[in-house]
């Protein structure tokens, strides 16, 4: 079977639960449920300090063989323009990254949004988009991003659509499309390549999504997008992780 | 043997075709579900008096692997109390279903006393919605409600560890599990302190995947004790099945 790899791993501190997980508990975290890897990003870097912060996500991601995301604070935009051109100047080592909105309490009307998204955009690296599909997609539309939408509910699953008829490059996470066809008509209308794993392990049930996978309708080959295709596409890598 | 005792059937308003009761019966096959207690999403969401009967047809042309939930709205309990006496002597309902929320009933006011007060006359029990602390003023009700049975749906999603000072209240209060964003560990958290006589699986389908709740329970390791319990004894002694 093939390994999952996963959009959406989460290192550091939640301030909202006072969890903490560091690589390793991630690493616990996934263990037996076949997700061998994928992109991490540190919350230190959403919430506090994205310099060092990325840091971090960069020491785990090459502890554990994995890909790392560059987490910016759009409360701080300058800070986060420069921590773009970080990852773009990183030779390879971080190929996302991502915006936490909501957990900033940043409006998606804020310039800096479509000025990181717009700057990262132009560099090549992949958008990770927490939040509301229906509010930071139309802000996040007209740029030729590439965005894998990770907290897409199936609540919003036909305004995701909507979205990604236009936006060939917008992509939903399987996270929060627990419905019982939301997948498929994902991959139905706009294709499974839109559709990538994201179980944000060790701070969400895992097991649902993976069990999800197990009882969903895809094909052979469109899982084989799902779970590692797609994200291998999205941050052109050959490397493993 | 796997009894779910939060269904529903019926077309929801996202976007699913999920509407045939098919739909239903295919995923508790593909899920391993022997019977589902269903409710109908019409009588949920907009009203009691025309949803309830349109499920008679359904539960009769599908036979015993779907039974009923008829739907009582608390502000509305004269319907409630007809409804009862019209449909109950069919044998297709085996227990009632309260939807907090969109009855604009918490689970602690007093028109939920009186919805208990009736559901208990007849001796039938009830699915009741539950969304943050409403858990514990539905506890508190059902503890002065004399005999009245009822299953706090949801565990109180974002307020589930609130459970177990729900279950401390009083004895004729069982618990389910579905929530499409699942908290890690929580089934465990909560098992360990409310003891397995007092949980049933539910899925929600067809709103939400039942492999989305069964990969939850998975996640937290049952016993073969527990998993008798939780996975289909206590459904049928609740529900006389």
């Amino acid at each position: 079977m093939t390994a999952l790899l996963d959009a959406d791993l989460l290192v550091g501190r939640d301030i909202v639960t006072g969890a903490r997980l560091s690589g390793d508990d991630v690493a616990v975290a996934v263990a037996g449920l076949g997700i061998g890897g994928g992109l991490v990003t540190s919350l230190r870097a959403l919430l506090f300090d994205a310099p060092s912060g990325n840091d971090e996500a960069r020491a785990v991601a090459a502890a554990h063989g994995w890909w790392a995301a560059a987490g910016v604070d759009l409360r701080d935009p300058l800070t986060a323009l420069a921590e773009v051109s970080r990852a773009a100047s990183s030779d390879g080592t971080v190929r996302a990254v991502r915006l936490a909105l909501d957990r900033q309490a940043v409006p998606v009307t804020a310039p800096g949004v479509r000025a990181v998204a717009r700057e990262a955009t132009a560099a090549g690296l992949v958008l990770l988009a927490e939040g509301d599909v229906r509010v930071v997609g139309p802000a996040l539309a007209g740029l030729d991003a590439t965005v894998v939408f990770l907290d897409a509910h199936f609540y919003h699953l036909g305004d995701f659509v909507l979205l990604a008829r236009d936006e060939p490059g917008f992509h939903a996470s399987t996270r929060l499309l627990g419905d019982v066809d939301g997948w498929e008509l994902v991959a139905s209308d706009v294709g499974a390549e839109r559709l990538v794993f994201g179980s944000r392990p060790g701070w969400f049930e895992a097991a649902a999504v993976v069990d999800r996978l197990a009882a969903s309708d895809l094909t052979a080959s469109q899982r084989a997008l799902v779970v590692e295709g797609n994200l291998r596409r999205l941050l052109g890598a050959g490397a493993t992780a | 043997m796997i009894v779910d005792v939060h269904g529903h059937w019926g077309p929801w308003f996202f976007s699913t075709d999920v509407a045939d009761a098919a739909a239903n019966l295919r995923v508790m096959d593909r899920c391993g579900i022997d019977v589902q207690l269903v409710s109908a999403v019409e009588a949920v969401v907009y009203d009691p008096l025309t949803g309830n009967p349109a499920l008679v047809p359904v539960l009769e042309a599908t036979g015993p692997r779907l039974r009923g939930l008829l739907v009582v709205d608390p502000r509305d309990l004269s319907l409630a109390a007809a409804q009862l006496d019209e449909l109950l002597p069919t044998g297709l309902f085996v227990g009632a279903k309260i939807h907090t929320h969109y009855a604009g009933s918490p689970g602690g006011s007093d028109a939920m006393a009186a919805a208990l007060t009736l559901l208990a006359a007849h001796d039938l029990p009830v699915l009741v919605h539950t969304w943050g602390e409403e858990i514990l003023g539905l506890a508190d009700v059902v503890a002065r409600v004399d005999g009245v049975r009822v299953v706090a749906a949801h565990l109180g999603g974002p307020a589930w560890q609130l459970t177990p000072s729900a279950a401390s209240r009083t004895g004729r209060l069982w618990f389910e599990p579905c929530w499409s964003t699942p908290a890690p560990g929580r089934i465990r958290w909560v098992l360990d302190r409310i003891g397995p006589e007092r949980l049933m699986f539910g899925s929600d389908s067809t709103l939400i995947h039942p492999a989305v709740t069964l990969g939850a329970v998975r996640a937290s390791g049952l016993s073969a004790a527990e998993e008798e319990l939780v996975m289909w004894r206590n459904a049928t002694e609740v529900f006389r099945l």
